[in-house]
């Protein structure tokens, strides 16, 4: 049941597992002429946060166009919150919340103001909304700045703005298309936690971007577009939390694959990335003294490097074979 | 050293989210906002003083307009009398003559003002992830235009009345109700002019991506069309030409107005063509009819 008006939201609303599918699809095409942006997509997305990955051109945007009810498919089925979108376009935009990549606010307004007005366009009366806008602000962290015109706001602000606007009415899904696009690495990291907290708000996301990282350290599941067709559905495991340390190195790495096994442990090779796992210990710390010890240079490391990027090949190559 | 404890230095880190349960307004709502938001937006209100400039700078002018008028009413008919005065001076239907390049360079500004913004600076992505069809959005746009457009037509005329009752040596109370036809003259006659106008501005901001150039479009093609229409009259002595002179949009209102106001329309292209104000009229619902269905295309392949 969701919390009183008055009370603050912190618990989850819904659980991913818990829930019936928020978007369903079953052969859904859209053609534009020759052009086939969707190809047979089968969807069923459960509630929670849900990453929409694939090059420029797989089909994200469309697809997202689709839920919202602006483009009609070409053939196919599609359904939100189990109501087909054909059905009632409008009344399933009063439960989404969407935020273009594309640039979408008025540079003429404040912050407040326009995140007011988006609020009202989706009902909710004039002195409320002006109540939500600031909250939102304060959420996104643009508090301070809530009265500065959104033509003097920096690239990494006015994407703030957005996922305000996208929010503001309480929605029960939100849309994002490519949030972190164009934002600088510290901005990045902002954004991608606040998309993160939204699952502790009870609001399901559907996030679509192209950067594999993003998607893996925000999303429960992932789906995979590719040249209109999706290729892969499957929920994402958290980060395994030291079990398991993936590090490439530059040059020879058999220094540090023999260091390693000294340490009794068996490292999988594949060029010159070492995986680490089914440790009792911490693996970082492992991993850290062996390279202390064997002189190795680390190119990179982490708790599994790109699972996503191994799919999205293997995923892409069966396709082309 | 400071005190954590104490309450006067607590600060508030998260706020978290607040669900919403009240009521929803619905497309209504929605489109109330867009009008006050178009509203606000064609006059300046909460923007930067740059904003305000303009518009500010035409309703001034209007107003000031109403009170030349009405002090030449006074200088006058003081001096020369009040019915010498009556020839003279620009009443109702000439008070729209009086102000026609204010108003048209008004509603010239107005109209891309509404309708450029949103489609340049991508804002439409949001007005249709919202419960709006592209129809709802131009209704509540056409609102806005109307509620800015009518009150600068519709108060300056106020203004006139209560100055020129004001003056009237029958009286205040017996002047208003001596001219109670006008209650509703000079707001059909605004409606005509509002009519084809905004039709015109509407069909060129949705068309053309910049606010000057839609402005610049329709003033002269209202213009240039009045050319064509004088040299159609002018210089061409075939039987067919006087159809052509109907090219001259800015004219037919004036027609209509006239028609209204039981005037004579001798300065006006179309009467001088031979064409009666019913002519006119079927020109501007045609302009219109035509207008509004090539806006409405155009935005129902952008929503």
């Amino acid at each position: 049941m969701r919390p009183r008006e008055s009370e603050l939201v912190t618990e989850h609303r819904t659980t991913p597992e818990a829930g019936a599918p928020i978007i369903e699809t079953g052969g859904l095409h859209k053609h534009y002429g020759n052009i086939r942006a969707l190809e047979d997509v089968d969807l069923d997305v459960r509630p929670g946060v849900t990453g929409l990955i694939g090059a420029n051109g797989a089909g994200k945007t469309t697809l997202i166009r689709i839920l919202l009810g602006l483009t009609r498919p070409t053939a196919g089925e599609v359904s939100v919150f189990g109501v087909p979108v054909s059905q009632d376009p409008a009344g399933l935009r009063a439960r989404i919340g969407y935020m273009p990549e594309n640039k979408c606010l008025p540079l003429d307004q404040t912050a407040a103001d326009f995140v007011a007005y988006a609020a009202e366009l989706a009902g909710i009366p004039s002195a409320e909304a002006r109540r939500r806008s600031s909250e939102t602000l304060f959420l996104v962290g643009l508090h301070e700045e809530r009265f500065r015109y959104l033509g003097d706001f920096s690239t990494g602000m006015q994407q703030r703005v957005k996922l305000a606007q996208s929010i503001v009415h309480d929605p029960e899904l939100v849309l994002l298309d490519e949030p972190a696009s164009g934002l600088d690495p510290t901005g990045r990291e902002r954004m991608l936690r606040l998309i993160a907290r939204f699952r502790e708000f009870g609001i399901s996301v559907l996030f679509s971007s192209h950067i594999l990282d993003d998607i893996e350290r925000t999303c429960d599941w992932v789906l995979m577009l590719h040249e209109g067709r999706l290729i892969h559905s499957a929920p994402l495991d958290p980060p395994t939390e030291g079990s398991q340390v993936s590090l490439e190195v530059f040059g020879d790495p058999q220094p540090l694959i023999a260091d390693l096994v000294s340490r009794g442990v068996s490292p999988s090779v594949e060029g010159t990335v070492i995986t680490v796992e089914g440790l009792d210990t911490d693996g970082f710390v492992l991993v850290r003294d062996a390279l202390a010890s064997s002189g190795a240079s680390v190119r990179r490391m982490g708790a599994g490097l790109s699972r996503l990027e191994d799919v999205l090949e293997s995923a892409t190559r069966v396709r082309h074979d | 050293m400071t005190d954590p404890g104490r309450p006067d230095q607590a600060v508030i880190v998260d706020r978290g989210y607040r669900h919403y349960e009240g009521e929803r307004t619905g497309r209504r709502g929605a489109m109330r906002a867009i009008v006050r938001e178009g509203f606000r937006r064609v006059i300046g209100l909460r923007r930067k003083t740059k904003h305000k400039l303009f518009p500010w700078s035409l309703i001034a002018l209007a107003l000031a307009s109403v009170v030349i008028v009405v002090a030449i009413v006074w200088v006058s008919s003081s001096v020369i009398g009040s019915d010498a005065a009556d020839d003279l001076i620009p009443r109702y239907a000439g008070y729209f003559d009086f102000i026609s390049v204010v108003a048209l360079l008004f509603t010239a500004y107005c109209g891309p003002q509404l309708l450029v913004p949103d489609r340049t600076h991508g804002v439409l992505n949001v007005y249709f992830s919202r419960p709006l069809s592209a129809t709802d959005y131009l209704v509540a746009k056409g609102g806005a235009y109307a509620a800015v457009i009518y009150s600068y037509w519709l108060v300056p005329q106020l203004l006139l009345h209560l100055g020129l009752a004001a003056l009237s040596p029958d009286g205040f109370i017996t002047y208003l109700r001596d001219t109670t036809d006008i209650l509703w003259k000079v707001p059909l006659a605004a409606t005509v002019y509002f009519a084809l106008h905004a039709s015109l501005i509407f069909l060129a901001s949705s068309f053309i991506n910049r606010v000057g150039a839609a402005t610049s479009v329709f003033l002269a093609g209202i213009y240039g069309l009045n050319l064509v229409a004088l040299f159609f009259q002018e210089a061409i002595t075939t039987p067919g030409a006087r159809w052509a002179t109907l090219v001259a949009l800015e004219q037919h209102p004036r027609h209509i107005r006239d028609w209204i106001f039981d005037r004579s329309s001798d300065v006006v292209i179309p009467a001088q063509a031979g064409f009666g104000p019913g002519v006119s009229l079927a020109v501007v619902c045609g302009v219109v009819a035509a207008s509004v269905g090539l806006v409405w295309w155009r935005y129902r392949r952008l929503a």
